[in-house]
């Protein structure tokens, strides 16, 4: 890698290790909280089909936990920014549309559990979940992550 | 990243890894550094619901607005039902600082206590909890006019809401929770025994119960389809 991508870079793998800490932690708290929380957080949005909240309750936090690790220590770096992006923008969709169809929000997120000190409000996520897909796209984009496992293995192969 | 035998392998070992850390930390939550008092010794002015000699001494840490707390009130009065005069529920507050509106319900319900009308209080505000926790100022008015349906002295009941003294309380008895290592809504403790949220509730704590009653353990129910919001909900969101 040349010295211009390599200072580039450093920007991005600051943004991988936002992202995946973000993800990571919003996993863990509602991983190491009963699931029920994480059911009345989704009920609260309204708009998500009743059906498949107990579904979502349990495997969301599960997604977020494993990818945000694999972002931090950079397997499968590019698949796992584009998971996480993805992740963001059905945040974004679903905060948007919320408000379109009902007219109003949840007081709380709902994206950091019950008992997490990091509680933020829905338009506050809103705009963390936009940066947030930017991040993602941007690192999904790159075809080579330094100080990755993905890039120890590839010298080891 | 080429997929090669190499990142399979590290993938798997990763996500084992992964999976493993949650479950070891769910499994391993530290016991109580200091056990507290029994309940039996505790004297029954507290919001303690069931009689004093039943077998079954549970302890309650609860927030009035965490859902799961409101979901799992149709198994405790399913467990009321089912083992009558054998349970005894002590209520201890636990306002979780990331719900704004909690420390007011939870000021309330102890301002009610003090008129002895604790029960009937708690039953309303997780009833209607979904009428107050969206709220988008302080839902004291609200709160007030639970407090009237139950009966309540007003008077008593608003200079009760303004007293520091009672949210110090409620905040002592958080420290207790945290004192027995309470890190989520809701907890119960059967002696040493610890069950967090309806789940573990329903899976582990009644079969807890029968154990102390001397009853066999309750053959594991058919798989029915998973209700799809909480029972309580369903009523308040149509």
């Amino acid at each position: 890698m040349i010295f211009g991508q390599e200072k580039t870079y450093r920007i991005l793998f600051l943004g991988r290790m936002f992202l995946g800490l973000v993800f990571l932690y919003s996993g863990f708290i509602k991983l190491m909280e009963p699931v029920e929380n994480f059911q009345g957080g989704m009920a609260a949005y309204e708009i998500i089909p009743y059906v498949l909240i107990p579904l979502l309750a349990r495997v969301i936090p599960w997604i977020e936990f494993i990818f945000g690790a694999f972002l931090i220590l950079g397997y499968l770096p590019r698949m796992s920014a584009l998971v996480l992006a993805g992740m963001s923008w059905s945040f974004v969709l679903l905060i948007a549309t919320t408000r379109i169809v009902t007219g109003a929000l949840p007081a709380n997120c709902g994206c950091f559990g019950e008992g997490s000190l990091l509680h933020l409000k829905p338009y506050q996520v809103l705009i963390m979940d936009v940066g947030n897909t930017l991040i993602g796209i941007r690192l999904a984009l790159l075809k080579i992550h330094p100080f990755s496992l993905a890039a120890f293995l590839k010298t080891k192969s | 990243m080429k997929i090669n035998l190499r990142s399979i392998l590290t993938g798997v070992l990763l996500v084992l890894f992964l999976d493993g850390a949650i479950f070891f930390i769910k499994r391993n939550k530290p016991a109580p550094s200091s056990p507290l008092p029994s309940v039996a010794g505790l004297p029954t002015a507290l919001k303690v619901r069931g009689p004093a000699n039943a077998p079954v001494k549970l302890v309650e840490f609860s927030d009035f607005e965490c859902p799961s707390c409101r979901a799992v009130q149709t198994d405790l009065q399913d467990f009321f039902k089912s083992y009558p005069g054998k349970i005894q529920l002590t209520f201890k507050h636990y306002p979780l600082t990331s719900h704004k509106w909690s420390i007011y319900a939870h000021q309330a319900a102890e301002c009610m206590n003090a008129q002895g009308k604790f029960w009937p209080y708690q039953d309303k505000v997780y009833e209607k909890q979904l009428e107050w926790a969206p709220s988008t100022v302080p839902p004291v008015e609200i709160l007030a006019r639970y407090a009237r349906e139950v009966g309540a002295d007003m008077d008593r009941f608003g200079k009760c809401m303004a007293d520091v003294a009672v949210t110090r309380e409620i905040y002592a008895e958080k420290e207790e929770g945290n004192k027995r290592q309470v890190n989520a809504t809701p907890t119960f403790f059967l002696g040493e025994e610890r069950f967090v949220g309806p789940k573990e509730m329903q899976e582990r704590g009644e079969n807890a119960i029968r154990k102390v009653l001397g009853l066999p353990p309750k053959p594991p129910a058919p798989k029915k389809p998973e209700p799809l919001v909480p029972a309580p909900l369903k009523g308040a969101l149509k």
